[in-house]
C-alpha cells in the first residue's frame, strides 16, 4: 500500500528552501552591485546649475506721447509722466552640479515574502478477479457381456490482479521585489562648508 | 507593471546622433524623456521595457533612480522633468 507519509517526506524541502534563498541571495548581491554602480554614474554626471538669477525693478519714468508722437503736457504745462519700470536681470555663474547632489537617487531594490508552494497528488489503485470452474463429465457404455465408463473432471481458475499507483507533483516558488531607500552606507555624505563663516558646516546624506 | 524613472548612461564618447537614437528608442518604447546630459539621460518608461532599452547598442547601464526632495536642485530638477514630460505627452479628447 502507498504510504502517503513517506511520498510526502520524501519531497526535498530542504533544497528547495535553500536554493530558493541562494538564488535571492545571488539576486540581491547582483541587484546591490547594479545599484552602487549606478551611484558612480550619478556622481560622475554632471550639469551646469545656476544657482540664482536676480531680477532688480528699475524705476524707468518717461513722459507719455500724444496721438502724433509728441509729448505730453497738462494745461500748466507740466509733462505728463508714467512711473515706467525696468527689469535689469543678473544671472548668477553657474556650476558643475551632478546628479547626485541635486537629488537624483539610485534605486536599491530588497526581496520580501518569498514563498514555497509544493502540490502533490498521489493516485493509488488496486483490481483483483479470480476466477473458479469446475467441471465433471461421466460416460457411460454398456454391451452385452462387457460395460465402461469414463469419468473426467476439470478445474480451472485464474487469478488477475492489476495495481497502479502515480504520484505527480509540482512546486511553484515566488518572491516580491520591493523598491527602499539607499542603504546609508552605499551613499557618500555631502559635507557643505560655508566659506563666508567656516565655522557652519552642514553633513546631509540621502 | 509599474511606470518609473530611470538613469540611461550612454557607451562610450558622447555625441547628438547618439543622444537622439537612444532618445527615439525610449519613446518608441512608449518611454519619455526628462533630461538629457552628455553622459546619458534620465528617461521614464515602463518596467518591462527595461531590458529593451537597455539593450540598446548605445546603452551602457539602465538603473532606477528616484528624486530626493531634500535635494540641493530637486525642486529645479523636478520643474525641468515636469517641462520636458510636457513636451512628449499628447492629451487626447475623449
Amino acid at each position: 500500500m502507498p504510504n502517503v507519509g513517506a511520498e510526502l517526506a520524501s519531497v526535498p524541502f530542504g533544497k528547495m528552501i535553500y536554493d530558493m534563498a541562494s538564488a535571492i541571495a545571488r539576486s540581491q548581491v547582483a541587484l546591490d552591485k547594479a545599484s552602487i554602480q549606478l551611484v558612480k554614474v550619478l556622481a560622475n554626471t554632471t550639469f551646469d546649475y545656476v544657482p540664482d538669477v536676480v531680477e532688480t525693478l528699475l524705476p524707468n519714468p518717461r513722459q507719455v506721447r500724444g496721438a502724433n508722437g509728441a509729448p505730453l503736457a497738462d494745461a500748466d504745462g507740466n509733462p505728463v509722466m508714467i512711473t515706467g519700470v525696468q527689469v535689469q536681470t543678473d544671472v548668477g555663474d553657474s556650476f558643475p552640479l551632478t546628479l547626485l547632489q541635486a537629488g537624483v537617487n539610485p534605486t536599491f531594490y530588497a526581496f520580501t515574502n518569498s514563498s514555497i508552494e509544493v502540490k502533490m497528488s498521489i493516485t493509488s489503485t488496486q483490481e483483483s478477479s479470480n476466477t473458479f470452474s469446475v467441471g465433471v463429465s461421466v460416460t457411460a457404455s454398456a454391451d452385452f457381456l462387457f460395460c465402461s465408463g469414463s469419468v473426467s473432471s476439470h478445474v480451472n481458475f485464474s487469478s488477475a490482479n492489476k495495481y497502479s499507483y502515480s504520484v505527480t507533483g509540482s512546486s511553484s516558488m515566488s518572491t516580491v521585489l520591493n523598491p527602499v531607500p539607499p542603504p546609508k552606507n552605499m551613499m557618500p555624505r555631502f559635507f557643505l562648508v560655508n566659506a563666508i563663516d567656516p565655522k557652519k558646516i552642514t553633513v546631509s546624506q540621502s | 507593471m509599474a511606470f518609473q524613472m530611470y538613469m540611461v548612461a550612454f557607451n562610450g564618447e558622447f555625441s547628438q546622433a547618439m543622444s537622439r537614437d537612444v532618445q527615439h528608442h525610449i519613446r518608441n518604447l512608449n518611454g519619455v524623456t526628462l533630461m538629457v546630459m552628455k553622459t546619458g539621460i534620465i528617461g521614464a518608461f515602463d518596467d518591462s521595457v527595461a531590458p529593451f532599452v537597455q539593450a540598446h547598442p548605445s546603452v551602457k547601464m539602465v538603473g532606477g533612480v528616484t528624486l530626493n526632495p531634500r535635494g540641493f536642485a530637486a525642486d529645479r530638477l523636478q520643474r525641468i522633468f515636469a517641462e520636458n514630460l510636457a513636451k512628449q505627452i499628447e492629451v487626447k479628447p475623449q
